[in-house]
């Protein structure tokens, strides 16, 4: 076979046509949450004073909690990529593993925040918080929600990777992972917008 | 096409545990930014003012994931546009909606 044709990678770019179709669909990604950004900040520049009335009711705490766990989820998962490049089994399934328990912990701490909007009486929300309450909250749910969804999505595959490298032929695919983790830091990409557009929205002023 | 060399492996695992550092830091100051520091009397402006400061921190913390834990620093060049361009877009519409203002 001639030096230039492989199957395994794309021929212009040189990287494996695996992570190059993550990066186009990482690319769509952006676009799809930026129609999410976009329209919360136009419809925030009109509501100003209840979109801060809102966000006063969101548990920043949590959310920073979620930070933290997300970002030491994608230096678990930069870890295990790099271990399992160099062979090392054992240390990629310890990382690997921890990024499920971070992506786990994420949304046990997810539940607890939405439990507590359902369960949130007072004189302005006296059925509870629901996407219905108002157009804060419908963004909140509807955002966080999808990306609770990507978490979901992330954690399947990496459920799978980890408990295949148990069995006896075990699970030597570095690429694979390579682009698993492409998705994996994209999900804490969003996350980092997410936290400061939604949990610490400013003050109005007036 | 030329590429960052690939460091090595003592040096990678310093490069990730830099970059865990300022992704706390830069969230710790997300945190202060969201603050009421800006003056009353700034009024509506304010709130654009606190919004514009926390996207500038999210963007930077946006790049060091990118460029160092997505390895898009040591990866080929033409890779860069898939999520740069996108990504500059995404800046370009959250700072003019933002700027434009209430």
């Amino acid at each position: 076979m001639s030096a230039g044709l492989s199957l395994a990678h794309e021929p212009v770019v040189g990287v494996p046509h695996g992570k190059l179709a993550m990066w186009i669909f990482l690319a769509s990604e952006i676009m799809f949450f930026s129609g999410f950004f976009g329209a919360f900040i136009v419809l925030r520049n009109s509501n100003l004073e209840m979109f801060s009335h809102s966000a006063a009711e969101l548990n920043k705490w949590l959310a920073l909690l979620n930070t933290a766990v997300l970002i030491g989820s994608s230096l678990t998962m930069a870890l295990s990529i790099l271990n399992l490049q160099r062979g090392n089994k054992k240390n990629f399934q310890l990382f690997l593993g921890l990024t499920i328990v971070c992506g786990f912990i994420f949304l046990i701490v997810k539940t607890i925040e939405y439990a507590s909007k359902f369960n949130h009486v007072d004189e302005v929300f006296p059925h509870g918080i629901y996407p219905s309450s108002n157009v804060f909250f419908a963004f909140y749910f509807t955002m966080t929600g999808f990306h609770a969804l990507h978490v979901i999505c992330g954690l399947i595959p990496m459920i799978f990777m980890l408990s295949k490298s148990f069995t006896k032929e075990g699970y030597n695919k570095p690429v694979k992972v390579e682009t698993l983790g492409l998705y994996w830091h994209f999900v804490d990409l969003v996350w980092i917008f997410l936290f400061p557009i939604l949990y610490l929205i400013f003050p109005a002023h007036h | 096409m030329s590429h960052h060399e690939h460091p090595s492996d003592a040096e990678m695992i310093k490069q990730y545990l830099k970059v865990f550092t300022w992704l706390f830091i830069f969230t710790a100051l997300t945190v202060f930014a969201a603050m009421d520091w800006v003056p009353k009397s700034w009024g509506e402006i304010g709130s654009t003012v606190h919004i514009t400061v926390g996207l500038i921190i999210a963007f930077i913390k946006a790049i060091m994931v990118i460029y160092i834990f997505m390895h898009i620093k040591f990866d080929s060049k033409f890779l860069r546009a898939f999520i740069f361009v996108p990504l500059f877009l995404f800046c370009v519409l959250t700072f003019a909606l933002n700027v434009l203002g209430p």
